[in-house]
């Protein structure tokens, strides 16, 4: 199984450096993207910052250019997962390429976890290039270990994944990947407090946001990142990211084998 | 009991139609199929070419993605050297190089040498073996002087050819072929046909669809011949043409066609079936002829237009073709 996935990371990894323009994007939009809702922000708390204090009783820290960065990069993260690796089936469906794979003597899932060796690897370099941007451009400052913060995102790692196979799956089997982008992104949006804390939020809406595994990745990555929390105080979102990481794995597993005989059933498999 | 490549024992496959109505305004939940397939059975022996005839829509993709493990039977049973494709699929691929839907199979992003490099890998050959085979292929093919070329400036026939190679890169014993020639140019038809035959004298088993039955007949050692999901006759081509032998086959050049002319023709007793076509070329009429062998039933057509004043520009006995087989037992041209 490993062999047929890290044939399909060489394979991405080549056609993307065949056509470098994809860095050009992963530049520029890490510091276009939080500028709209940091301005926002900067109207809103006053000329003289006077909601600052209601904004801290809330976030637990003033400097909320910080805490919308960290918000609007996971988001980034999640949005790039969505649209790359979401719809990698479906691409290889419309190149006509899908077929060809399926005809390989390895379990199929192989293709799924190439793709998201490949794009673990895309998303990485995008935080690491976010992350120096923002030290350029908004003076964005460490105060908690960057290798606690580094350890949240591995461990978020299954649970993006998990639900990026159950995505890919959809995908293949609806043919069609906006509509569920823009719900996913859309949820993600108002109820992980990209760019709000929780608190603001009604008390059935946090509920919803408490299953939502992105919702404790971004806690941890401000707790540790603005206000330097160890891994004593953020071992429950720990613990979170690592059992919704298992569930949504095993979801994911489950919706792609689903679909597989889904479409060896209807005939759809190579149908675009 | 004989050792097959390939047996296919009472084949079936059902799709259900999807109608194009909003829920809200369906009648009834009765579900409608349709049948690809029809309890189809057959032999592919060790060795032999295989041909696969049928129209467009005749179901020969259909059985040929369900030997190939990509879709499912409704029922029947499939066994790909001894295996059964339902049972043990990644095994049965293991025995199987398939070439679909031709050029779209390879990425034509990466450099020729990239994609059989790329499915060597995953057939979990690696390394110097892998090299080895990449570099006999991509000469063995014609492609060798390109190889570090992106597929996408390949011509069509270039594009075939690697699929062919990716087909072989694990050296299977049988390889599956869909319409291989189509969409190629007569030249690279002709040699891809040359290398098929090639690669049959290596001791291959060959199963290949097509709609072409010139294809058919120059590379076959049998024939299956598929009308709307049913097998309707099997044999060797020369079986299958000598079965003709007491009909003959006569194409007409006409420069008029119409009902009339249809009923008189269809009028005369040794008559079995009559087909027509304009050709834009010379803006006349063709029609092809069968009827029985027989005193004056040449006369008797050659008469019985002329009575509707209609002029025969050309006539020809023709030699029958696997067409004439198909017209034969169907009624109906392959093209239509």
């Amino acid at each position: 199984m490993l062999n047929g996935a890290f044939a399909v990371f060489k394979r991405e990894m080549k056609i993307m450096l065949r056509y470098p323009s994809w860095f050009i994007p992963m530049l520029i939009w890490p510091v276009i993207f939080p500028l709209g809702y940091l301005f926002t922000a900067k109207a809103l708390s006053g000329t003289g910052n006077t909601s600052l204090a209601q904004f801290q009783n809330f976030a637990g820290t003033t400097d909320y250019t910080t805490y919308m960065l960290i918000g609007t990069t996971i988001w980034m993260w999640i949005n790039s997962m969505l649209w790359t690796f979401g719809s990698s089936l479906r691409v290889e469906q419309v190149r006509g390429t899908l077929e060809s794979n399926w005809l390989c003597p390895i379990p199929k899932v192989s293709l799924l976890i190439g793709y998201s060796l490949f794009q673990i690897l895309i998303s990485f370099v995008f935080i690491v290039v976010s992350v120096l941007e923002f030290k350029i451009f908004f003076n964005f400052e460490f105060i908690g270990n960057p290798l606690l913060a580094f350890l949240i995102i591995i461990v978020s790692i299954p649970a993006v994944y998990g639900l990026g196979f159950v995505f890919a799956s959809l995908v293949m089997w609806a043919k069609e990947a906006n509509s569920m982008v823009f719900m996913v992104r859309g949820i993600m949006t108002i109820f992980c407090g990209i760019t709000y804390p929780l608190e603001v939020l009604p008390n059935w809406m946090r509920n919803i946001s408490e299953f939502i595994p992105m919702t404790h990745s971004i806690n941890a990555l401000r707790r540790v990142i603005s206000s330097g929390a160890v891994l004593v105080d953020i071992k429950r979102e720990i613990y979170i990211l690592i059992i919704s990481g298992a569930i949504l794995m095993t979801l994911g597993m489950i919706a792609f084998n689903y679909t597989q005989n889904k479409v060896k059933e209807t005939g759809t498999l190579g149908h675009y | 009991m004989k050792n097959y490549a390939i047996e296919v024992k009472n084949l079936r496959k059902e799709f259900e139609k999807k109608e194009k109505v909003p829920f809200w305004k369906k009648k009834n939940n009765k579900k409608e199929v349709f049948v690809a397939v029809d309890n189809i059975s057959f032999n592919v022996e060790k060795g032999e070419i295989f041909g696969f005839l049928g129209p467009n829509g005749a179901g020969k993709t259909t059985t040929i993605k369900m030997i190939s493990t990509l879709l499912m039977p409704t029922s029947g049973n499939i066994k790909v050297n001894g295996i059964d494709v339902v049972e043990k699929p990644t095994e049965v691929l293991k025995n199987l190089g398939t070439v679909l839907a031709g050029e779209r199979s390879t990425y034509w992003k990466l450099t020729g040498r990239e994609n059989l490099e790329y499915f060597a890998a995953m057939n979990g050959i690696r390394g110097k073996e892998a090299e080895e085979k990449i570099n006999y292929l991509l000469n063995r093919f014609n492609l060798e002087k390109r190889a570090d070329e992106t597929v996408e400036k390949y011509s069509t026939g270039m594009k075939q050819r690697v699929a062919l190679a990716k087909a072989l890169i694990a050296d299977p014993k049988i390889l599956i072929l869909d319409e291989p020639t189509s969409g190629l140019d007569p030249q690279s038809a002709r040699n891809l046909r040359e290398l098929i035959l090639e690669i049959k004298e290596e001791g291959r088993t060959i199963l290949l669809t097509t709609h072409y039955m010139e294809e058919a007949d120059e590379l076959s050692d049998r024939i299956a011949i598929i009308d709307h999901g049913k097998i309707i006759a099997m044999d060797t081509p020369e079986n299958l043409k000598n079965n003709l032998e007491d009909t003959n086959a006569i194409l007409l050049e006409l420069n008029n066609w119409n009902e009339d002319i249809l009923n008189e023709i269809k009028s005369i007793p040794k008559i079995k079936n009559v087909n027509s076509k304009y050709s834009e070329d010379t803006r006349k009429w063709k029609v092809k002829v069968h009827m029985e062998n027989g005193n004056n039933g040449v006369n008797d057509l050659i008469a019985g237009i002329s009575s509707t004043h209609t002029k025969i520009m050309n006539f020809k006995v023709e030699e029958a073709t696997l067409e004439d087989v198909f017209i034969n037992l169907t009624g109906k041209s392959l093209r239509e």
